[in-house]
């Protein structure tokens, strides 16, 4: 990770929106791949560094949504504090999941975590007086304000979620260059061989999984400021988030900083752009898309697309210096 | 009283659950893989019958025979093309292939068919015959019959035919299987094709009480997954004991237990067995 | 023995209806070269996993300088000071040689000294020059030498090593029992598995027979060589 690199296009991606319309819909999408690859990172705290494949994701993601929202319609309470209280019940949440699923392989623990999120997403639209049901809930509405985290316009969002991204990215390098980031390549590598020189294999998954779900909460709890509405269906979805947060991160290239980043803004833009140009039969288009590219991906360069534009870049300078 | 009315009801629909989950459990068991995207087949089964049903006019317990079929021929199509590809590969890969296929199916149906709720009407819909002070609804009736006889199908399929029994030597081991002369490949997209195809089949079946839309495979996914590791990933028996017992515990707990509870108690079940037995009441080790 | 470094009593296991070990017992004295040999099959690799808590034994206890470690797992077993390199060699593949042995070091050490520590090892076991090469890129002798420096790099009183000399010619056989001796030098206690009967016989001063889960020899090299049981253990009944 080379940081002149870095701290240019962090300072790039901070004064581009200067350039665009704040209330039009770029910086919007823009700011919507922010928040994904935002999230494609922190799946890849434990998908891309410890090798756990989470397809239930969203659980947390749900939790962080739903848990600052209904502190703040029933509470009044800041969605600042919200976002703490709803990355600790995750943290709880991820922390208990850990027991069943801690011998759990592969297959196994995918499908685990699955269900998992499946049953809050159940939960949150059966549960109608708590949770507003399958009609989903709206955060309250109010003028410009810090405190309540809303604004009417993107702009502030935007550097929200950027916000968001640097520090979940830096906590990916903090663990991945830390001693605990040498011990999850271990048992990423091999489980028994790890413990054997020494690494508590389960201390160390759980650490992981309970960091990525209480960021994944974070980014929920954001989700909602910006979205204004959410319903089950978008917050616990499979598809919508579990699905997105892992195919971000592997398309781009999982276990790798810039793979969650480079998945997002491929996907985002696109799909935006489908949604608003294309009827929505169509619009299921792009979904078809990804789809097809994820599977195409992981047959032919499972490393991910940062591998191809690696290898490219490589032949590239070999060429011009033929 | 109520209570075995709803044992009644819970073994009816259970024994739709072990048709849908058998279909998983028989892919896991051939190729160790998870199929994440199987409740999308049973989708296309339910579609299959609905545009049977309205452009043939077939009832949709015939129509699921032609699901069966035409399910059958496509997952053959995809074992070929993508599974098989991954068989060796790290289970990541194995994962988001399957994943995948499941954002392919459904936004191909999606576009195809558009998302508005469709349903079928036989005459029989809203029947139901007495059983003694017990109710029995006859589409419950007629979806857990065709159930059992394709279960019958099915076991005689694997006992008693060739490629069963080839099929069976397959799961067990590969390579003495292919020592034996036997096309492991072969086997394994027959196993894949009976696999989907048997899920779809059984969303045909239930088509007279449920609507059909391209994202209704969510709703079994959890429910399909909890039969089959309840039951043991891999055993056809556990599938069917799986699903049986996911209907009815799904259905005296709506007894006790507000609905939002009734999953929770689902994925309970799940967790421990997965945690405490991961190879189910009677799987294989594996 | 007066103070052994590490105790069997009664050890057993078994896997569903298979028994591997039955009964055995046998203590270690504090920088001892132990070998402990049997035919194929016969639960070496079994008792090696047992005693760093890889499998839980069904019965017995085990004890590390004088404390039970029966049943912890293998983490522990290594905090505690006895770790195992594997039989078929289990290195990190996608990881660096370095890496490797530097996760070893990080049981006792920052991630910094962890560093100065891997390097040391490396050195130690004649491997420093291919430190920054892929562990999947070497031999599978250098990959078995890195076994070992990263099993010393958790800073071990007990090394116990699954067949280290396996694939291993005259030469790179000598240079791993002088290492071997080394190590007892600075105060390491060794237990060996091997087959190379040559290497068992010089390098240890006892040795350990298995057969079919149960020990049923224990001495000098020269009281094995004659025991009649080993023999047929071996050979079948005729050489006996």
């Amino acid at each position: 990770m080379r940081l002149l690199p870095a701290g240019i296009a962090v300072l790039a991606a901070a004064v581009l929106p200067l350039f665009l319309d704040p209330l039009g819909y770029p910086i919007r999408v823009l700011t919507l791949a922010l928040l994904f690859a935002a999230l494609g990172q922190a799946w890849n705290i434990v998908g891309g560094l410890a090798n756990q494949i989470s397809l239930g994701h969203a659980a947390f993601f749900g939790l962080g949504a739903y848990t600052s929202t209904l502190l703040l319609i029933n509470f009044g309470i800041s969605p600042w504090i919200g976002m703490i209280a709803g990355a600790a019940l995750a943290a709880v949440a991820a922390l208990l999941l850990s027991f069943p699923t801690m011998r759990l392989r592969g297959h196994y623990f995918a499908l685990a975590t699955l269900a998992f999120a499946e049953v809050l997403r159940v939960i949150a639209t059966s549960w109608s007086e708590v949770t507003g049901g399958p009609v989903g809930l709206s955060v309250p509405f109010s003028p410009d304000s810090f405190l309540l985290l809303q604004f009417r316009s993107t702009l502030p969002y935007y550097y929200i979620m950027l916000g968001a991204l640097v520090l979940i990215s830096g906590v990916f390098l903090l663990i991945r260059e830390s001693a605990l980031g040498y011990r999850l390549r271990a048992v990423k590598e091999n489980v028994d061989a790890a413990e054997v020189i020494g690494v508590d294999t389960t201390r160390v998954k759980i650490i992981a999984s309970v960091v990525s779900a209480a960021l994944t909460a974070i980014l929920g709890t954001l989700y909602a400021q910006f979205t204004y509405f959410f319903d089950p269906d978008a917050v616990f979805g499979i598809v919508p988030i579990s699905i997105r947060a892992a195919m971000v991160a592997i398309l781009g290239g999982a276990g790798t900083v810039v793979g969650p980043i480079i998945g997002a803004f491929f996907i985002i833009p696109v799909e935006e752009f489908a949604n608003s140009y294309l009827s929505s039969r169509t619009a299921g288009l792009s979904q078809l898309a990804f789809g097809l590219a994820l599977i195409a991906v992981i047959l032919i360069q499972p490393r991910g697309i940062i591998v191809l534009i690696k290898e490219g870049a490589a032949r590239f300078r070999k060429g011009s210096e033929a | 009283m109520a209570f075995l009315q709803a044992v009644l009801d819970g073994l009816m629909i259970g024994g739709v659950y072990a048709v849908i989950s058998i279909g998983l459990t028989l892919v896991f068991g051939v190729m160790g893989i998870i199929n994440f995207a199987q409740a999308e087949f049973l989708m296309l089964g339910m579609f299959i019958a609905y545009f049977a049903w309205q452009f043939l006019g077939l009832d949709p317990l015939i129509g699921s025979v032609l699901s069966f079929a035409i399910i059958f021929g496509v997952g053959v199509l995809v074992q070929m093309t993508l599974i098989q590809r991954v068989l060796h590969a790290p289970p990541v890969a194995q994962i988001f292939v399957t994943v995948g296929l499941l954002i392919v199916i459904e936004n191909l149906a999606l576009i195809a068919f558009g998302s508005d709720f469709r349903s079928v009407s036989t005459p029989y819909q809203t029947s139901a015959l007495r059983l003694g002070p017990l109710f029995l609804s006859v589409p419950y009736l007629a979806a857990f019959l065709m159930s059992l006889l394709s279960g019958c199908a099915l076991w005689l399929f694997t006992n008693k035919t060739w490629y069963g029994r080839a099929m069976r030597a397959t799961a067990q081991d590969p390579m003495a299987a292919h020592l034996m002369g036997i096309d492991a490949d072969r086997m394994r997209q027959i196993a894949f094709g009976l696999g989907v195809g048997l899920t779809a089949f059984g969303g045909a079946v239930i088509l007279p009480y449920f609507t059909v839309q391209p994202t209704v495979g969510q709703q079994f996914v959890v429910l399909m997954f909890t039969a089959v590791v309840l039951g043991g990933l891999g055993s056809v028996a556990g599938a069917v004991v799986g699903g049986l017992a996911v209907g009815v515990i799904q259905s005296v707990s709506t007894l006790f237990f507000p609905i939002q509870l009734q999953n929770l108690i689902l994925f309970i079940v799940f967790i421990t067995v997965l945690a405490l037995r991961p190879t189910g009441l009677l799987g294989a080790a594996r | 023995m007066s103070h052994p470094i590490l105790e069997m009593r009664q050890i057993s296991k078994h896997f569903g209806g298979l028994q591997a070990l039955e009964d055995v017992s046998f203590d270690v004295a504090p920088r001892e070269i132990v070998g402990l040999i049997g035919p194929n099959g016969a639960g070496k690799s079994t008792l090696f996993n047992t005693l760093v808590g890889l499998h839980k034994p069904t019965a017995g206890t085990v004890r590390l300088q004088g404390e039970e470690i029966t049943g912890l797992k293998p983490h522990k077993v290594a905090e505690r000071g006895m770790t195992k390199t594997f039989q078929n060699v289990a290195l990190f593949s996608e990881t660096s040689v370095f890496d490797n042995v530097l996760i070893g070091a990080l049981l006792r050490n920052t991630v910094a000294d962890a560093r100065r520590r891997a390097e040391m090892c490396l050195e130690r076991v004649g491997l420093g020059a291919v430190a920054r090469k892929m562990a999947s890129d070497l031999s599978f002798p250098e990959r078995a030498r890195v076994e070992v420096a990263r099993g010393l790099a958790t800073q071990p009183k007990v090394l116990l090593l699954d067949e280290v000399m396996a694939a291993l010619n005259r030469v790179e056989m000598e240079e791993i029992m002088a290492l071997i001796r080394s190590l007892r030098e600075d105060g390491l206690t060794v237990v060996v598995v091997e087959h190379h009967m040559h290497a068992i016989m010089s390098l240890c001063e006892r040795i350990i027979v298995l057969n079919f889960g149960r020990k049923i020899a224990e001495g000098s090299p020269e009281e094995i060589a004659r025991n009649p049981e080993v023999v047929r253990a071996y050979l079948g009944r005729e050489y006996a």
